[in-house]
């Protein structure tokens, strides 16, 4: 499924988890962190128009930002993403560890060993128990169905044999799986998972004192292991969080508390949430969420403002996935004239800009994937591509589709038929919705662009994929490795919009992803997930991707603002109110 | 018999978007203390239009209204037309009363007829609530109302259409008025409730010493007790005189028809067939420039040389205090009237 | 009068479980799965069954509303073994997504809610009624007009714009509520000033459209009333103007606002679903509005709903025996 939209709640575009990368250029971070000392005490202020997170409780939490934001403040995990700006956020420090993971056995176990002195709120000790009896949380669906599912996948337990800690069925074999010696915990996995220990940065992770668990509830005031503590949490009022003070910092290496009190105020108007941000009128204060698009290019065309915001790429690669499946876009050429056809530059001008359309991308792995990024050959890097379309060349595929696969041609230039496109029913979508289809109409393609409501149109896209013959859709890593991209969009995951299953080429590919998931080569698995990008970009399953971007914004006596890649999201750790 | 209101040469215009309304056209009219006038006439007649400017119930901003209307007060006589506001305003109610046609409406729903008879008398009076009603349930005895004591606590929605006419009657008079304007007292009423409202303001007249303005269109009414007769039609006074001279020796052609619309039985033990007059009164907002009453005259043809649709007789006296707005002389018109009468006998054999 | 009110009362509560039922069938027919929408980037059908159960989802939507009424009277658990929750009667059910029984949400909301619904009636029953009552006495005058205006203006522009606009252009722009602090919850006995920051621009907004609309109703219902047989009477008697006004005008043409403004207050103790939004005030109109755009709770749907609804069936129980007393004509029908 979509993760950017069909969260609930996150009503804007706020990131979702996914980690590491290179620093992309376009964005800027303001270089005020690295020159000014940070100043302790004050209160800092956030605001957001939702009138909640979507979860407080680890085991819910599932996007970046609330992972980046309650991970510096309350939530430790045994690693961490280091907390600077740059590439180097992408790599891992340990936490409530000692290190970032011992791999054994084909790294099928992993073992950690827990820091001296680390500490809950209400003093007592984290032990490892807590780390285990976190971790089985997530096996209570019953309880929690939010938060990311991979301790189920990987932990050493046959699938559903588990319940979870509150009816305990299955007990014994969960307590196999994952073994507490004195300080050192080891996890015992079903397969080889090389990129285990970027998980433990999943807040869902980390540890859960049992006897605070309150179950469903604990989501509203879950307890501290960090810097800060929850003094009140108030659904569409406020949370405000205070210095806890049974936090140690000699215990913990990455964190450096400045506020005395951290506030989120939720449920503003959209209005008055802008207007806040155009006016500095909250200099202390931060904004959780994007800015509506006219105030959004308002507000950074304005050179004043160039302190107080940031333009980066998101975690996100939005596409166009093409139906391959028997009797819709069957037709490598189709695909391609569809492809080569796009007037993009309309849709970039409809959005305000390459600022804040992003980028035409060339794979569903995006650059601030880092290694496991290359650029790709053919697609916006042929010759023939234009960014404003190239309706001649797509002409000409069309003339070769017309002999090789003429069902598919047919289909494609049929006025009564056309190429089905379903959207959702949006104001904007019916703007692109025109351009697109005038764009390929130069080619002779007809796009029968089909409106379904807005408000479910995400719930019903298992549905509608196979009816449609492109469907749009948007993905983001959920850490630095293409593992968590190419097997979802293209193999078999969870959100496979192709709908090609059956062919013996794509059965040799699906092999191809699974080694790729379990090679303990790091560069080598870097390697085959290029050539993985490569052969899906060349079937032109995508038949367009873009690299998203998002803005953020805050008060000028912010200091120590940066944006942190893996979270895709600030570095919420080190932000500090100004004297 | 002292006169207590004369009303002299009253005009009242509404000014609307089409043109003046003329409802009043140079009236008069006067009333003795003990005396029943009647003014008859069609509805739109103007008959209530001239009495609501008597007592200043016009909205003076849509009203214009001309001429005298002089009350004789004990300390002196008084024109309401020209008097201040505030000074009429204190006239009504104890020098001069009026009542309404419907009763049904003519009563504040939300409050009991007590409350509403003792607020009128503390007008006038100083006396405690209690005082109030207690005169209230005086005068609900006073007209004729059982178990007074009881149903002075009552709505008006709990009386009947002939209880709430006594009720508006008490009401009106709580404050010993002079004068009494009635207009159409019993038109909303049964047949047999109208006599008993009708004796009942008689009785109450001789009572009080009472000038009485009773404005009907039903001359049988009229014939039970009234003094004089005044006839309007079309915003004027056509005819004026005593009750038996207007019953038996009209000189207009207006009263005549009047007279021979309504079912009587007189002396000459003869039915008589009932006749409507036929037509619509002319619109008073372009009077015509001759007779009012001419496009519907069957004695027209009668008056030589169009004069009917040239000029607006005067009214003049054709008898000793018998006044009559026709270009034919008295004598003609009960002359012309007795032959069509026999012509009209004869055809019914 | 016992039998009829005893009458009405049950006719009030076959209405609210018809009510309650539609409103079950309603979510069912949408072609939302909520348990869809609660479910993780990974969502496997496993985990959507379980979703749908933990949901209470997983049966017949006759038994869904069945188990509802059942609550409201018993009492309900959700989950089971360690994590199991208990919400007593009456219970509305149990919200996943602000993790409390839907009869303490409500019980916080309604707070909200009616100091909002107060305040704004005072203020557009005062504005609405005397701009009404000046306009019919001083008809066609230059005031009468600019009555005519506000009316126009009032009840054309949408709550949503007015909000908007009262934020914007007044609170902002004068700083008159810290623009963070707007919506927050003061306890009008405790701290009334700070209940009257937060509660009156909202009020005011509400207040503004319903003040054009009682304005418009009560100007009319002046000037007709002032036409009436028993107002003539009145003159007739002598009474002064002003009492005229305020005794037999006022009490005759106000009547039939009573009922109206009986069954506008009711409404609003609903919930003012577009200026609680606006204003961010987590009333029963706010946490309807959300429950219905974000999370997609049903319980705090049907929650909501009901009491709403029964606001209103109340309401007009109470403003029916109300108006008997008010017109006298009613009460011996």
């Amino acid at each position: 499924m979509n993760k950017l939209i069909i969260r609930r709640i996150v009503a804007t575009a706020t990131a979702a988890a996914f980690a590491a990368g290179v620093a992309i250029g376009g964005g800027a971070t303001p270089s005020t962190a690295a020159t000014e000392t940070p100043v302790t005490g004050g209160t800092l202020q956030y605001f957001t128009h939702s009138e909640q997170f979507p979860a407080l409780d680890p085991a819910n939490m599932y996007t970046g930002r609330d992972i980046a934001f309650f991970g510096a403040y309350i939530h430790r995990t045994l690693v961490q993403y280091r907390p600077v700006a740059g590439a180097a956020g992408s790599s891992l420090v340990p936490d409530l560890a000692t290190n970032t993971g011992v791999p054994s056995n084909k790294a099928k176990t992993w073992t950690y060993t827990l820091r001296k002195g680390i500490t809950w709120e209400d003093g007592s000790a984290i032990t490892c128990a807590d780390i285990k009896y976190g971790w089985s949380r997530a096996f209570a669906t019953d309880v929690f169905t939010e938060g990311p599912a991979y301790a189920l996948a990987w932990l050493d337990i046959p699938e559903g044999a588990y319940a979870g800690p509150y009816k305990k069925t299955g007990q014994d074999l969960f307590d196999k799986a994952i073994v507490c010696s004195g300080d050192t915990i080891t996890f015992k996995l079903k397969r080889s998972v090389p990129d285990f220990n970027y998980f433990l940065t999943y807040p869902t992770t980390g540890p859960i004192k049992a006897s605070a668990d309150t179950g469903d509830k604990y989501d509203l005031k879950p307890l501290s292991s960090g810097p800060y503590k929850i003094q009140k949490y108030s659904i569409n009022d406020e949370l405000v969080m205070v210095r806890n003070d049974k936090w140690n910092k000699s215990s913990d290496p990455i964190r450096t508390p400045y506020p005395d009190k951290i506030t989120v105020t939720f449920g503003l108007n959209e209005d008055v949430r802008d207007q806040i941000v155009l006016d500095d009128s909250k200099p202390n204060a931060i904004s959780l969420d994007a800015l509506q698009p006219a105030n959004n290019i308002k507000f950074f065309s304005d050179p004043a403002n160039a302190d107080r915001r940031m333009n980066n790429y998101d975690p996100y690669t939005s596409y166009l996935a093409a139906n391959v499946s028997k009797g819709h876009l069957d037709c490598l050429l189709v695909r391609k004239a569809i492809f080569f056809a796009f007037d993009t530059q309309a849709l970039i001008n409809l959005s305000g800009g390459v600022v804040y359309y992003g980028e035409p991308g060339d794979s569903p792995v995006k650059p601030v994937l880092g290694m496991d990024y290359a650029p790709t050959t053919g697609n916006i890097h042929d010759p023939n591509y234009k960014i404003d379309g190239n309706p001649e060349y797509a002409k000409t595929l069309l003339a070769q589709a017309k002999k090789s696969c003429p069902t598919a041609y047919n289909r494609a230039t049929n006025k009564s038929q056309g190429v089905i496109y379903y959207r959702a029913d949006t104001a904007g979508n019916k703007k692109a919705a025109v351009l697109v289809e005038a764009a390929l109409a130069k080619a002779g393609i007809v796009v029968n662009t089909v409106y379904k409501p807005a408000g479910t149109y995400n719930a019903n896209l298992t549905a509608y994929k196979k009816q449609t013959d492109i469907l749009s859709g948007g993905w983001g890593a959920d850490w630095a490795n293409a593992s968590t991209v190419i097997p979802e969009l293209w193999g078999e995951g969870c959100c496979n919009y192709t709908q090609n299953k059956t062919t013996n080429e794509y059965k040799g590919f699906i092999r191809n992803v699974n080694k790729a998931l379990v090679e303990l080569d790091r560069e080598k698995q870097a390697k085959m997930w290029h050539s993985l990008a490569q052969f899906g970009m060349d079937q032109y399953w995508y038949i367009r991707t873009v690299f998203g971007k998002s803005q953020q914004t805050w008060g000028s006596k912010i200091g120590g603002i940066y944006y942190w890649e893996p979270q895709g999201s600030f570095g919420f750790g080190q932000i500090y109110v100004k004297k | 018999m002292s006169t207590f209101l004369e009303v002299k040469n009253l005009h009242v215009t509404f000014p609307t978007e089409d043109g003046a309304v003329l409802a009043s056209n140079n009236v008069s009219y006067s009333v003795a203390l003990g005396e029943t006038l009647a003014i008859v006439g069609e509805s739109g007649s103007g008959k209530s239009v001239a009495n609501l400017a008597v007592m200043g119930l016009h909205n003076p901003h849509r009203t214009q209204i001309s001429g005298e209307a002089i009350l004789h007060l004990p300390e002196g006589p008084i024109d309401v037309l020209s008097a201040a506001p505030e000074t009429v305003r204190r006239l009504r109610g104890k020098a001069m009363s009026m009542i309404f046609q419907d009763p049904m409406s003519a009563l504040h729903p939300f409050y009991t007829i007590g409350n509403q008879i003792a607020e009128a008398w503390a007008l006038y009076n100083e006396g405690s609530k209690e005082d109030g009603i207690k005169r209230a349930v005086e005068m609900l005895d006073l007209v004729g109302i059982p178990d007074a004591a009881k149903r002075v606590h009552e709505y008006p929605h709990q009386f009947s259409g002939g209880m709430r006419q006594r009720v508006m009657i008490a009401m009106a008079l709580v404050n010993n008025p002079s004068l009494l304007i009635a207009d159409e007292p019993t038109t909303a009423l049964d047949v047999t409730v109208q006599s008993q409202i009708l004796r009942l303001l008689a009785d109450l007249q001789k009572e009080f010493n009472m000038a009485v303005i009773l404005i009907t269109h039903d001359l049988g009414v009229v014939a039970e007790v009234a003094d004089r007769v005044s006839v309007m039609y079309s915003g004027r006074i056509v005819e004026s005189a005593a009750i038996d001279e207007i019953f038996y020796n009209s000189t207009h052609p207006y009263t005549r028809g009047l007279l021979n619309s309504i079912p009587r039985v007189d002396n000459h033990g003869k039915g008589t067939r009932l006749r409507a007059i036929p037509g619509q009164p002319p619109s008073l907002i372009s009077v015509p420039k001759g007779c009012a009453f001419a496009a519907r005259c069957e004695f027209i043809s009668h008056v030589p040389g169009g004069l009917c649709i040239a000029s607006n007789p005067d009214l003049l006296e054709k008898a000793p205090d018998h006044y009559s707005r026709c270009h034919l002389t008295g004598a003609q018109v009960i002359d012309i009237a007795a032959k069509n009468l026999a012509h009209q006998d004869n055809g019914a054999k | 009068m016992i039998k009829y009110v005893s009458q009405r009362l049950l006719y009030t509560v076959m209405l609210l479980l018809l009510v309650s039922l539609s409103v079950y069938f309603i979510f069912d027919l949408l072609p939302v799965d909520p348990a869809r929408l609660v479910c993780s980037k990974q969502c496997t059908p496993a985990l959507v069954e379980a979703n749908r159960h933990r949901l209470g989802l997983d049966v017949p939507v006759l038994q869904q509303w069945w188990n509802f009424i059942y609550g409201l009277f018993a009492g309900r658990n959700y989950a089971e073994g360690a994590a199991a929750l208990h919400c007593p009667a009456p219970a509305f059910g149990y919200s996943f997504s602000r993790h409390e029984c839907v009869t303490t949400i409500l019980a916080k909301a309604f707070p909200v809610t009616l100091s909002l619904a107060v305040l704004a009636f005072i203020l557009w029953m005062t504005l609405g009624v005397s701009l009404g009552v000046l306009a019919a006495r001083k008809k066609g005058s230059i005031f009468d007009k600019a009555s005519t205006v506000f009316v126009l203006i009032g009840t054309s522009l949408p709550t949503f714009l007015t909000g908007v606009l009262v934020v914007i252009f007044i609170i902002l722009k004068f700083n008159l509520v810290d623009p963070l602090e707007i919506g927050n919850w003061s306890n009008p006995f405790t701290d009334p000033l700070g209940w009257l920051s937060t509660f009156i621009w909202p009020a005011a907004t509400l207040a503004f459209a319903y003040a054009a609309t009682y304005t418009r109703f009560t100007r009319s219902n002046v000037i007709e009333t002032m036409t009436e047989d028993f107002i003539r009477t009145a003159r007739a008697k002598g009474l002064s103007e002003k009492i005229i006004l305020r005794k037999h005008t006022l009490r005759a043409a106000l009547a039939p606002l009573a009922t109206m403004a009986g069954l506008d207050f009711a409404g609003l103790l609903g919930g003012a679903i577009i200026t609680e939004k606006v204003f961010g005030l987590d009333g029963l109109g706010g946490i309807s509005i959300n429950a219905v755009t974000s999370s997609y709770d049903l319980p705090i749907i049907v929650g909501t709903t009901i009491v709403a609804s029964a606001f209103v069936v109340v309401a007009n129980l109470i403003v029916d025996i109300t108006y008997a007393f008010i017109d006298p004509r009613v009460r011996h029908a």
